[in-house]
């Protein structure tokens, strides 16, 4: 680890007053400060700030950014109307990580592409233009959508691919005020500048989560296929939410990880859903599609397959 | 006996008492932290020291131009199961990983700060180093004194070789299994802190074997085997991973002595995956033969492998069933830029046990024979070599076994489910070589009421402490508390070379036991002795002494030891107990049935573990408790490399792409179940007087072939390549 400065911020503006790396719960920061993938000179610790806070109203719900995990995924606001957000959040990291990792620092989190976390390998994330070995090297966790020639690593991240299905929004303050940003325009696809990797701008902080009202987002799921049951990233994973009236999917929401460089949205999934009957006939013939433009590597090549299975396995435990 | 106890050093270990290597700070104590190559081969052309010399509290930087010096090659055996060139030797590069350099300051992060300062120079080649490249060009293996890669044949008459056996059976079966290299991952990684005083060597550093320890250290830095004190009462997991010497070790030492100043060196994590040993990779072809009734008549097992220390054939197939024409063959593929292979748990068996026993499986299904029957049918009665087995009750195992578990349910390949999950049962053998090394015991009385029972074994996490309280207390009927183990130590006494690797081969329990046994009743009779002739004691030329639990009587008196050594002012009174080898006239083996009940999800296919059976045949077991635990822990080490675990290389530049423990997957809680676990205790007389064969290993071995094939019988698929993750079952 590399020597930094480290401050602890009061207030929020105190924690603006200077551009800087912000400290939350430090399972990611932590990390890889020790692995001298991030070298920061400037920390600045934000656990005392007030960004607490479980609220619903009419509009939905709102997750302060400095919530642990762990209290989230056991708040009643959050368990009983949307399920997949708290299967989303308990089937994350170890009991562990998520009692010290906050909300805001799991959207933020980092890559897990072991040439990403090894300083001693190329990689576009880390340092512009050095090279991406993934791409020949070992990539059976890398991603199939969404991927370039610079990079091809997946968002690690299984809240935000629940957040993604619900379009949820994060809340950005800045010394410039406060701004409103879905989740969905927030990550970037990698193109030739992977080290850029959401919206963000220097100085801003995560300060809340905001959730739209879905009132049917009780019935929803997340499924997480991974090669150890616990402290491990998905192989696959599907976030599905359906609305279903009288045996007929009104309307749905689906989003994979584990397959993209971002939260992965499949409209199309969703559209061949759509005023069809809730069963499995549907379901199949509604994932066909859902690898469309997948560009698999030498060793991820399952994929596809694992991602149009993995959904209809979390619509057919809907049904039941 | 089977009687259970506790741990002894349950208290010590889970309140952080215990003493592990690194956690001896020492006055003046300074760090050491490697420095690792990053290409996979080559020559170091250059290293710039400058920013690391510069950086603060570094007091020396060892490099091959500035090396420190080693006396090799490693003595014995370790020459075959270490790594015989000397850290630091030349400017070489043989494996990325391999250690270049050594940072000493004055504390560990000083010491790894600088390290990350040293700019390096390299002139890289392409390294030899994919297993699935050089598998394809395999060479003869080395002649060694191990019986390790000796070809093995035996035809019947009139058959001119194994495929003319094979070519003529009813039914055939040829499949190759893929076993990628695996690592001990053990919790404790290697370290040392090193003590120089007159020329002697004071070396804290977990091991199996402290003496080997000690004479393998004495051999690197040229002095007498005397000079150098092991001390490794803790181990945190050994696995073979700590059976020889490695250079973090020999470094510490090294460093220690040419600075004059106690030397702390700590492998990293991911150091560990490259500068201590692995398992090597094997790819094993089997062909069996067998009439439609199920008898065998051809066994062709032949493998390939990094180096002849995974021999699967000669490990494996000899023991488990008979068959008139067997061939077995080593192929390995020498000077690949890897790290060195060594043994990992149940070397060769575990790695041929899947193999065979999911062959065995394979060949059920062609011959529609139930896998235990089949089994039967091949039954081996006496060893290879013609011996009788000394006790064998695996056909019990099968019968115990199959009950418990309920292994009529089983239903055709793919045709169970529950749900959304397709249920299935399958079952292999286990069968693990059961050795004893004779050795010695030193038994000694104390005045403070104590006992203790002292031999240079060590306790890696089985239960070694406890056991050797308990059978002392049995010998000398006295409470367990009053019995002090000593072990973990270089001074303790051992038998001669092939007892002075401790703890190894499943064998500590056999081999100590019923040392202990003799020991005691020598140290008995010095008791009775010392009590009729000893100037101050009340049974001064008495001739009815007597020894009865923990009191000497006689002459109408009656004291506690402790009293007696007190009155005659003595501090100890001891004897040392030897054993002979075990009887020449039986082949020696345990043996153990598993099953395993899987489910697998009908759309990802993710198998989940969620039942477990092993019976387990292994003569007297001493402690019901650690004997559970040592078969828990070995089980799921063997289903770990069914599940999960491979380290993976990068053919193209030999560098290990998860060298570190979220990336390497080991199996979590949530992966395994409650074993049942269910031993038979059928005490094997004719190996010592305590009947205690070897258990650790025994689950190991065979556990990943019962799960591989309950996934086949839940899929009908066949994974003949581990690990069996979701991907490779799906349609």
């Amino acid at each position: 680890m590399r020597p930094f400065t480290y401050t602890a911020a009061r207030t929020v503006d105190e924690a603006l007053g200077h551009p800087a790396t912000y400290l939350a719960g430090g399972t990611t920061l932590v990390d890889l400060m020790k692995l001298e993938v991030l070298t920061p000179e400037h920390v600045v610790d934000i656990t005392a700030l007030p960004l607490r806070g479980v609220r619903a109203d009419a509009r939905g719900l709102t997750i302060g950014a400095m919530e642990r995990m762990s209290d989230v995924a056991g708040h009643d606001l959050v368990a009983g109307p949307y399920p997949l957000l708290a299967e989303a959040l308990r089937q994350s990291a170890s009991p562990q990580i998520r009692n010290m990792a906050t909300i805001g620092g799991n959207l933020l989190q980092r890559t897990r592409c072991g040439y990403f976390r090894d300083p001693l390998t190329p990689c576009n994330k880390r340092e512009p233009g050095s090279g991406c070995p993934a791409v020949q090297g070992h990539n059976r966790g890398h991603a199939i959508l969404g991927t370039s020639e610079a990079c091809v690593a997946t968002h690690a991240s299984d809240l935000a691919v629940a957040l993604t299905a619900l379009d949820a929004g994060l809340t950005l303050r800045g010394a410039g005020g406060t701004r409103t940003v879905r989740l969905a325009d927030f990550y970037r696809l990698p193109g030739g500048t992977p080290h850029l990797e959401n919206g963000l701008r220097p100085g801003e902080l995560v300060t809340a989560v905001t959730v739209p009202a879905l009132p049917w987002a009780r019935r929803s799921a997340y499924v997480k296929v991974r090669d150890r049951q616990s402290y491990e990233f998905a192989l696959v994973s599907a976030a599905v939410a359906v609305n279903v009236t009288g045996g007929v999917i009104r309307a749905a929401r689906v989003a994979a990880g584990g397959v993209g460089t971002r939260p992965w949205r499949l409209p199309s999934v969703e559209r061949e859903l759509e005023g069809r009957p809730m069963n499995q006939a549907t379901f199949e013939a509604a994932v066909r599609h859902a690898a469309d433009g997948a560009r698999p590597l030498a060793h991820n090549r399952f994929k596809a397959a694992l991602l149009r299975r993995t959904i209809v396995r979390a619509l057919v435990r809907l049904a039941g | 006996m089977a009687d259970t106890l506790n741990r002894i050093d349950a208290r010590t270990k889970v309140t952080g008492a215990a003493k592990y290597a690194a956690d001896h700070n020492l006055p003046r104590l300074v760090y050491g932290h490697l420095i690792t190559s990053s290409i996979g081969r080559g020559r170091i052309v250059s290293m710039d020291l400058t920013a690391a010399r510069a950086a603060g509290g570094v007091l020396e930087i060892y490099t091959h131009e500035h090396p420190l010096t080693f006396h090799g090659p490693p003595p014995g055996i370790a020459i075959i199961f270490s790594e015989a060139r000397s850290p630091l030797a030349d400017a070489n590069v043989h494996y990325h990983g391999q250690i270049i350099g050594l940072v000493v300051a004055e504390t560990l992060e000083q010491a790894r700060d600088a390290a990350a300062l040293v700019k390096v120079g390299y002139q890289a080649q392409p390294p030899k180093s994919s297993f699935e490249e050089a598998k394809k060009h395999p060479a003869p293996p080395p002649v060694t004194p191990l019986p390790l890669g000796k070809e093995i044949i035996q035809l019947a008459p009139g058959v001119t070789d194994i495929d003319a056996a094979l070519a003529a059976s009813e039914v055939r079966l040829e499949a190759t299994y893929d076993l990628p290299p695996r690592h001990h991952a053990m919790m404790e990684p290697h370290a040392a802190v090193a003590v120089w005083q007159d020329g002697k060597l004071t070396l804290h550093s977990g091991t199996q074997g402290p003496v080997a320890h000690a004479e393998e250290m004495a051999v690197a830095l040229g002095i007498a085997t005397a000079d150098v004190h092991v001390i490794s009462p803790y181990v945190g997991g050994a696995f073979g991973g700590k059976a020889f010497t490695w250079a973090p070790s020999m470094l510490a030492a090294a460093a220690a002595r040419a600075l004059d100043r106690p030397v702390k060196v700590v492998t990293g994590r991911e150091q560990l995956f490259t500068v201590t040993g692995h398992r090597a990779a094997s790819s094993q072809t089997f062909g069996l033969g067998a009439g439609r009734d199920g008898r065998l008549k051809a066994i062709k097992h032949f493998t390939t492998s990094q180096s002849i220390v995974e021999d699967p054939g000669y490990r494996t197939t000899p023991k488990f069933y008979e068959s008139p024409n067997i061939h077995i063959r080593l192929r390995v593929t020498p000077d690949m830029n890897l790290p060195t292979a060594t043994i990992m748990r149940a070397p060769g068996d575990e790695t041929g046990s899947f193999a065979l026993e999911s062959a065995m499986d394979e060949l059920s299904v062609l011959l529609g024979i139930d896998p235990i029957e089949l089994r039967m049918r091949n039954y081996r009665q006496v060893s290879m070599e013609g011996l009788p087995y000394s006790g064998k009750h695996l056909d019990e195992c099968y019968r115990v076994g199959a009950a418990r578990f309920g292994w009529a349910r089983r239903g055709e390949p793919g045709t169970v489910k529950d749900g959304d999950w397709l249920i299935g049962l399958g079952m292999a053998s286990s069968i693990l070589g059961a050795g004893r090394a004779p050795t010695v015991v030193r038994v000694a009385f104390r005045p403070n009421g104590t006992a203790t029972v002292g031999n240079a074994t060590s306790d890696a996490g089985t239960g070694m402490w406890t056991v050797m309280a308990m059978t002392g207390a049995r010998a000398l009927n006295l409470p367990v508390a009053r019995i002090k183990p000593a072990l973990g130590d270089s001074r303790l006494p051992v038998a001669g070379p092939n007892d002075q690797y401790g703890a190894v081969g499943s064998a500590a329990t056999a081999t100590v036991t019923p040392a202990i046994l003799v020991a005691a009743r020598e140290a008995i009779g010095k008791l009775v002795e010392h009590a009729t002739t000893a100037p101050g004691s009340p049974f001064l030329g008495a001739d009815d002494v007597r020894y009865v639990e923990g009191r000497v009587v006689g002459k109408g008196t009656s004291l506690t030891f402790g009293e007696l050594l007190t009155r005659t002012g003595t501090t100890e009174v001891a004897a040392e107990g030897t054993t002979a080898p075990p009887d020449a006239g039986h082949a020696f083996a345990s043996f153990a049935a598993h099953f395993c009940e899987v489910r697998v999800n009908r759309w990802t296919r993710e198998v989940r573990l969620s039942r477990f059976t092993t019976v387990v045949d292994a003569g007297t077991i001493i402690n019901e408790k650690t004997a559970r635990g040592q078969i828990t822990g070995g089980v799921l080490f063997g289903l770990a490399a069914a599940m999960a675990e491979e380290v993976r290389v990068e053919g193209a530049t030999g560098r290990i792409s998860n060298a570190n423990l979220a990336d390497y997957l080991l199996p979590v809680n949530a992966d395994t179940v409650e074993m049942d676990v269910h031993f038979l205790d059928h005490p094997d007389p004719a190996i010592s007087a305590t009947g205690a064969r070897g258990i650790g290993e025994l689950g190991t071995v065979g556990a990943g072939a019962a799960y591989a094939n309950a996934v086949f019988n839940a899929t009908g698929v066949r994974v003949r390549s581990l690990p069996v993750t979701a991907d490779k079952l799906l349609p």
